[in-house]
């Protein structure tokens, strides 16, 4: 197919915004896929995606359109994600795409996604075609959005295509504003290979399948390819396009979007964004942007209950098979025993894979608090990154400390900017600044430390917002900080799955809040119990519960005994599964009370 | 088994549940019932026919065992003063007939003090009962309507003194403490009173609030319906010492005596697995390695005897390991507390030595001491005995 009668692009939008219904609109009006394979949203593959609304892991469709000139095109829909966390694969989206349809909401207007996105694709000198979605609804308001098309995305607004995805209205005319108004790829069939990785999944018996955007070149079965960051080499085995099946081709070449399969082992040994190449007429150098998921939120995940831990490690191996940014390695309690130190890209991506971990693997689990990674420069060992409470150097030995920050935007209607400066204050803002966008909307940047934002950021947001404001960031870089480790100590033992890498100025309202949870979670004992909140061997909060002074049953006769036996074989059973912090008894449920509350 | 249990026999005893009250009390959760004549005659005939039966009764339940030599019985409910005077003389005729009681065999009934009249108590004593144990639950005017009793102090009073005069042998009074806001001096005033009625035993309970119950409906609701733990814990604390200097020797949780002498003979065998049969609705039984349990509802109870069964719902067999949770859980609750040799003889394990690091700490904290063989509860251990029971290795007991 010529190269004029190829379209690759992507739908950009904010969570919500009915990116997944656009999508299955095209398919179905493409005949991409019968009715009966047809399923809802049918790029969002995972039950989670499905069920919480949101793209995780994108996918890749070929669609034959015949268009009113009377050709036939291949329109290649490349999908991204929605949320902020996994921008790396929007970028790789972006990357594989010549043109993007920029959805937004006709109800809820531009929002800082729409916002952050548009900017991702304007790098990537893509083609920029506006829609506005849901003119079905009650509320669309389609000439205020047009303005805000206008004004916050600096596109014109009175080109936006009105379509309803929901009901099908306006499809056929978006789809000709595709062919007409996206331009098609370029490349030379004839070049050295430059084809851009933007998706692997993990197939039990192919290995792992490339999703590729060829840039430059042709490749096809028998070749042997060379990956240019990771240096590896392969055979090539297959090629084909995605319809929502693999459909084998004898070739891609320049422009194609579509899989090859090369006999690789698993998701590790490539990397996301690499460029491929052949071995024998390589390419001067690989396609630029290539940049590595690094996970930036850690945590620590225990099974409940010992005896899982198998099972855990068994998931967790599986998970990265597909999940490449999601790391994990050993790691220990004395109150909780073993687990894993994981690292994510966000803190969604965090709550994602402790989800597809108790659903689809059926584990019950406890997550430490989230941490960031500090940077921290020490007398004896130099540069440390500590992303573990736990391997928090010595304060004596610490020259330097530093802790990532993030550019945070929020979108917002005017009357909230006040209570959002606020909170962004709170949490230790630095160069907080707004602009106007459309009437009566506002955008506002911030210079946040990441680790404030994983601490109930979002909620409390949402609650001063009153759900109008819309939340973005991304990682800026190390600033020097003053960092303390918080212990909590139970009768003076230190509880180590507690321990926490704070800002100075959180310790002792962070220290507080879990002494206090813990009095009321952890149960009366036979003597008096100090929970304590230190830095080091400075004692910063402190609650106490007191000594159980009356348990007992007031009448033991005849009906009595058996009833009591069987409550003290059951507190005998729950007593098993307590953690034993020196001599007090913590059940698990303490832990999860406290830890809950920092991950919401 | 015991030197401080002179008192105690390894008979066996009697129980008897009389379900009928005059009206429900908030706070009980037992079995029991309002009714009129012939409703409690329906109930007298059909326990006179489990009584008449009780030695047959195999059935799919097992066998009860052939008690005999009963040394106690006692009649208790509901309130068992309130069953007419008939019903009662046919069912101790019933049970004297069968020959299945000591010679020194003593007789109990609990009474309200409203029942307690000149010719009840003549009724009572020809019937042979010399120990009567009084539901007075308080001696504070003010709270007696609130826990839904319909005597007064005076009546207390009044009865007290005709029981006296009567000649029984033995009085108990029952009383409840742990009401909401109760003042630990309000308390003391009523144990006082208590105390110069000079009865022989006294059974002193913190005040429980059961889910079924009104007063459990209420707590459900938001009232307060009990004293703090704090208070519930200095309440307990008060009655032990004031009856201890009183003379009363608090020998178990709730229970107060004059002397050794007496001491609940019939409540002590339930505390040291001494066997007892129990009849009527709800009413268990245990034969020294299982127990029996009678239907719970007096409707089923008597269809299963209509039907010529025994009363009994079902049963349990203690293993070895569940006996002896049962004897550590309920000598913990006993001031004489647990006989380590009793253990050793039975159990054939070192209780000690699997509880080494328990007893350490129990005691380390006050709330047990190490007497030789017998490991006992201190007043501080008594007040948390449902804990001290949890806090032991069972181990594996093999016989």
């Amino acid at each position: 197919m010529a190269l004029d009668q190829i379209r690759n692009f992507c739908i950009i939008a904010h969570i919500d915004h009915g990116k997944s219904t656009l999508a299955d609109r095209l398919i179905q009006r493409c005949g991409g896929v019968s009715d009966r394979e047809f399923r809802d949203q049918i790029l969002d593959s995972m039950d989670l995606e499905r069920e919480r609304g949101i793209t995780i892991k994108s996918n890749t469709v070929s669609l034959h359109y015949k268009a009113k000139d009377g050709r036939d095109y291949l329109l290649n829909l490349i999908d991204t994600p929605g949320h902020v966390d996994f921008s790396h694969e929007v970028r790789r989206s972006l990357m594989s795409s010549d043109g993007a349809l920029i959805l937004v909401d006709a109800a809820q207007g531009v929002e800082a996604q729409t916002v952050a996105n548009l900017y991702l694709a304007m790098e990537h000198n893509l083609t920029l075609l506006p829609v506005i979605n849901k003119i079905d609804l009650p509320a669309a308001d389609i000439e205020r959005v047009q303005e805000e098309i206008d004004t916050d995305l600096g596109l014109d607004g009175l080109e936006a295509i009105p379509v309803s995805a929901k009901l099908g209205q306006g499809i056929d005319e978006l789809l000709e504003a595709i062919i007409e108004r996206l331009p098609p790829p370029t490349g030379d069939p004839g070049a050295p290979l430059q084809a851009l990785i933007f998706d692997a999944q993990y197939d039990a018996y192919r290995g792992v399948i490339l999703y590729c955007r060829i840039k430059q070149g042709t490749v096809k079965p028998g070749q042997t390819i060379r990956l240019m960051h990771t240096e590896k080499e392969y055979e090539v085995e297959e090629v084909g396009l995605l319809q929502l099946k693999r459909v084998k081709q004898e070739e891609l070449s320049a422009g194609a979007v579509g899989y090859l399969i090369a006999n690789i082992k698993a998701v590790h040994d490539i990397a996301i964004g690499d460029t491929v190449t052949h071995k024998d007429n390589p390419a001067p150098k690989p396609l630029p942007g290539y940049k590595e998921a690094k996970p930036v939120v850690f945590s620590s995940i225990y099974p409940m209950s010992t005896d899982e831990y198998e099972d855990l490690t068994k998931a967790l191996e599986k998970l990265t098979l597909n999940d490449p940014a999601l790391t994990y390695q050993k790691d220990s309690s004395a109150a909780l025993g073993f687990g894993f130190r994981c690292g994510f890209l966000g803190l969604l991506h965090l709550d994602v894979i402790q989800e597809r971990l108790q659903r689809e693997y059926d584990l019950s689990l406890l997550l430490s608090a989230p941490s960031v990674q500090y940077r921290i420069t020490t007398e004896k060992e130099g540069l440390l990154m500590v992303d573990n409470p736990s391997r928090f150097p010595d304060p004596m030995h610490i020259i330097k400390s530093e802790e990532p920050f993030i550019k945070a935007s929020v979108m917002m209607p005017e009357r909230y900017l006040g209570a959002v400066m606020e909170l962004c204050r709170e949490r230790r803002g630095v160069n907080t600044a707004f602009n106007y966008l459309a009437v009566g909307r506002v955008e506002l940047t911030s210079e946040l430390p990441l680790a404030e934002v994983l601490f109930d950021f979002y909620d409390r947001l949402k609650t001063v917002t009153q759900g109008y404001g819309s939340f973005d960031y991304e990682m800026l870089d190390y600033r020097e900080t003053q960092i303390v480790k918080v212990d909590i100590l139970v009768n003076g033992e230190s509880v180590d799955a507690l321990s926490q890498v704070v800002h100075v100025d959180n310790a002792r309202p962070r220290a507080l809040h879990y002494c206090e949870r813990l009095a009321e979670t952890i149960p009366k004992q036979q003597f008096k119990i100090a929970i304590q909140g230190a830095i080091g061997g400075q004692i910063i909060a402190r609650t106490t519960i007191n000594a159980f002074r009356k348990d007992v049953t007031a009448k033991c006769y005849g009906g009595d005994i058996t009833r009591k036996r069987k409550l003290l074989e059951k507190q005998k059973e729950g007593k098993k599964r307590m953690k034993m912090v020196g001599a007090v008894e913590i059940p698990q449920s303490a832990f999860v009370a406290v830890l809950k509350t920092d991950e919401s | 088994m015991n030197p401080d249990r002179s008192s105690e026999s390894n008979k066996p005893g009697l129980y008897v549940h009389i379900p009928f009250c005059s009206s429900i009390c908030p706070y009980c959760d037992f079995a029991v019932l309002t009714g009129n004549r012939s409703r409690q005659e329906r109930f007298v005939s059909h326990l006179l026919r489990e009584i008449e039966l009780a030695d047959d009764h195999g059935g799919h339940h097992g066998h009860r065992g052939k008690m005999r030599g009963f040394d106690t019985v006692y009649f208790g409910g509901g309130t068992p003063s309130f069953l007419y005077a008939e019903g009662l003389s046919e069912i101790v005729s019933a049970i004297s007939k069968k020959g299945w009681l000591d010679t020194g065999c003593r007789w109990f009934l609990e009474a309200n003090p409203e029942d307690v009249t000149l010719s009840s108590l003549s009724v009572w004593q020809e019937l042979g009962i010399r120990t009567l144990s009084l539901g007075v639950q308080s001696l504070d005017d003010e709270a007696l309507p609130w826990l839904g009793r319909h005597h007064t102090v005076d009546d207390v009073h009044r009865s007290v003194g005709r029981v006296r005069e009567a000649g029984f042998q033995s009085l108990s009074l029952d009383l409840i403490y742990g009401r909401p806001g109760q003042e630990l001096a309000d308390w003391r005033k009523e144990l006082e009173t208590a105390v110069a009625l000079e009865p022989d035993h006294l059974s002193c309970y913190q005040l429980t609030i059961h889910d079924r119950t009104l007063f459990g409906r209420r707590q459900r609701e938001g009232e307060v319906m009990e004293a703090s733990e704090d208070r519930q814990a200095e309440l307990f604390r008060l009655t032990h010492e004031f009856l201890a200097a009183a003379g009363y020797e608090g020998y178990e949780v709730s229970n107060f005596a004059r002397s050794v002498a007496h001491r609940s003979h019939h409540n002590q065998k339930y505390w040291y697995h001494t066997p007892y049969l129990g009849l009527g609705p709800s009413a268990h039984s245990f034969d020294g390695r299982s127990r029996f349990w009678n239907e719970g509802s007096l409707f089923d109870w008597q269809k299963k005897i209509d039907d010529g069964e025994s009363g009994v719902e079902g049963r349990e067999t203690l293993s070895d390991e569940e006996l002896l949770l049962e004897a550590v859980m309920l000598r913990m609750r006993t001031k004489d507390g647990l006989d380590l040799a009793w253990i050793r003889d039975n159990f054939d394990i070192d209780f000690l030595k699997l509880n080494e690091d328990v007893v350490a700490k129990l005691s380390a904290d006050g709330l047990l001491e190490l007497d030789e063989n017998w490991l006992r509860p201190t007043l501080d251990g008594l007040a948390v005995a449902d804990r001290l029971a949890v806090a032991f290795n069972i181990g594996t007991a093999v016989k």
